[in-house]
């Protein structure tokens, strides 16, 4: 996750960088650091270093890493013209390489070859068969064939060794979400919420497949689930003020007529709460639909 | 005695700053031989699988309040399962670091590089110190010792009146050995600052021994008592959403 301030350094050199100063060497640093994806940037960035033979002798070493920056931002920009001619001279430079051929079948598969890249990754696979990069690249092929059922065996067969992977979970879990297979994509959500327990992201989506679920106790679950994203967040997660004002009516409608339980001990006023700071939030932000707001919360309130 | 020996500034000159700036040298052409002679490390599946198994039942303690009772029981059954858990080692066959290191040449392979690397230049340059730095007073430490260190720090001065802190070059290139540390951390950047005193602590436990990893993950699973911290958000949000409101 990137933090705040590497977000703003992230910005401000990404603003220089456009207007004309300088600093484009840094921001192509930061962006490879920080794993984000400015593809579009790096690549017109990045391929006006690389054309300057001044400005290209002057990085050393370096050059070639950014080559490989360069050609991975071209593919993502359909630019494979660029891509191929930045494999070429790290080919030249590196034959025999292996970090080379992963970017070589990155270029067969950006072209949508799939059997040839299945074959060069599967001959990657050979000689180091624990490459997570490989396997997640596998992974990518099935899913952008329009084969999630593939995609998730292969992810099931990725976890099974690197069960620590909380990027993998994430990815099972919105793929089953997309076939809903919800129970699966819960488990998929526990995993996430053990690794990393303060983060509200998880405790929403959680609370979300619970509610889609339904039945009782999934909706009392998933309304604790939205009261723990509302407490992460400070009140500022408006799909979990509406989860919960959603939940509490479709509770009380599957026990109409039954005694009422304990669910309600723990948070009485939570829904009423809730949907105050809805009323309030949207007054702020987006007055002219505080009407339909209004008609909507009293309708579920029945 | 009492009385200050005054020491030649040429000690200061021709023995403290050469001796540290050697071991300087020494330390960086080590780094270097290091990296060109370091093997890729091909790491095992298994040893990969169980790594990841223990940071996941790490996780699964640590946030096992976060989750539904159900949940947590399902996985915890999943990872001590007598039959087959993931943490659960049957008494036989705990792979023995020992053994392994023997019979896995290239972990054999690895070591001797390692201990081959530390011990040639540490005793190359102990010898040279010894060689030509011995017989004479080279520093004085600023603190007063007690007169048991006296074998340790005077080892080539034979005048037993001399007053503990006036140490020889030997007690200099000691003390080197263990302060450069941050020194090549800073020049050589911050991965490669191992130096002997972390190797040699290294060299005690070696190997990833993983049984007693699996077997102390698998106790510290079944100790635990499960509760379940949601409904205490709920409370929490409800005055979040209070304060929020007024």
């Amino acid at each position: 996750m990137v933090t705040k301030t590497e977000e703003t350094e992230l910005n401000q050199l990404e603003n220089q960088v456009e207007n004309g100063g300088g600093g484009v060497w840094e921001y192509l640093c930061l962006v490879r650091k920080l794993k984000v994806r400015r593809s579009e940037l790096v690549l017109k960035h990045g391929l006006s270093i690389l054309n300057d033979p001044g400005k290209r002798s002057s990085l050393g070493p370096d050059e070639w890493t950014l080559y490989e920056q360069v050609a991975i931002a071209a593919m993502d920009c359909q630019s494979l013209g660029a891509a191929q001619n930045c494999i070429k001279v790290l080919q030249k430079k590196f034959p025999e390489s292996k970090r080379v051929g992963k970017l070589e079948a990155l270029l067969l598969e950006a072209k949508g070859m799939w059997e040839e890249a299945e074959k060069a990754y599967s001959i990657l696979l050979e000689d180091n068969p624990l490459d997570q990069v490989i396997h997640k690249r596998k992974v990518a092929m099935a899913k952008a064939q329009g084969k999630p059922s593939l995609a998730i065996e292969h992810l099931n067969k990725y976890l099974e060794v690197f069960m620590a992977d909380h990027d993998a979970w994430r990815e099972l879990a919105e793929i089953y979400v997309s076939l809903q297979m919800y129970k699966q994509a819960a488990f998929c959500y526990e995993e996430l919420i053990l690794s990393q327990p303060t983060l509200p992201l998880y405790h929403l989506a959680y609370a979300e497949v619970l509610y889609t679920i339904g039945g009782q106790e999934n909706l009392i679950a998933a309304r604790k689930y939205y009261a723990s994203t509302i407490d992460l967040t400070g009140g500022k997660s408006t799909r979990a003020l509406f989860g919960i004002c959603l939940c509490g009516s479709a509770i009380a409608q599957l026990s109409k007529g039954r005694n009422k339980e304990d669910k309600d001990m723990a948070a009485p006023e939570l829904q009423s709460l809730a949907a105050t700071a809805l009323e309030k939030e949207y007054k702020q932000k987006a007055p002219a639909k505080l009407n339909l707001l209004s008609s909507a919360l009293r309708s579920l309130k029945l | 005695m009492a009385e200050d020996l005054v020491l030649d500034t040429a000690i200061r000159d021709w023995v403290l700053i050469p001796l540290s700036v050697v071991m300087v040298l020494i330390g960086i052409l080590r780094y270097f031989v290091s990296k060109l002679m370091r093997s890729s490390p091909s790491p095992d599946a298994k040893i990969v699988k169980e790594g990841q198994v223990i940071i996941r039942a790490r996780n699964l303690k640590a946030g096992a309040n976060f989750i539904p009772l159900r949940s947590f029981r399902t996985r915890r059954l999943y990872f001590s399962n007598e039959e087959n858990g993931l943490l659960h080692v049957p008494k036989g066959q705990g792979t023995n670091p020992q053994a392994q290191m023997f019979s896995d040449p290239n972990m054999a392979m690895d070591m001797m590089k390692k201990n081959l690397s530390m011990i040639i230049p540490q005793t190359l340059t102990f010898a040279w110190v010894n060689f030509f730095f011995s017989g004479f007073v080279a520093a004085k430490i600023p603190f007063p010792l007690t007169q048991r260190f006296r074998s340790m720090l005077q080892n080539g001065i034979d005048l037993s009146t001399v007053d503990v802190s006036y140490v020889s070059s030997r007690s200099w290139y000691f003390l080197n050995l263990f302060g450069l540390r941050g020194l090549f951390s800073l020049i050589l950047g911050d991965e490669n600052a191992i130096d002997d005193t972390q190797r040699m602590m290294q060299m005690g436990g070696f190997g990833f021994d993983a049984s007693k990893s699996l077997g102390a993950e698998k106790d510290g699973l079944d100790i635990i008592q499960h509760d379940w911290a949601l409904p205490r958000f709920e409370q929490r949000a409800e005055s979040v959403l209070r304060k929020l409101v007024k």
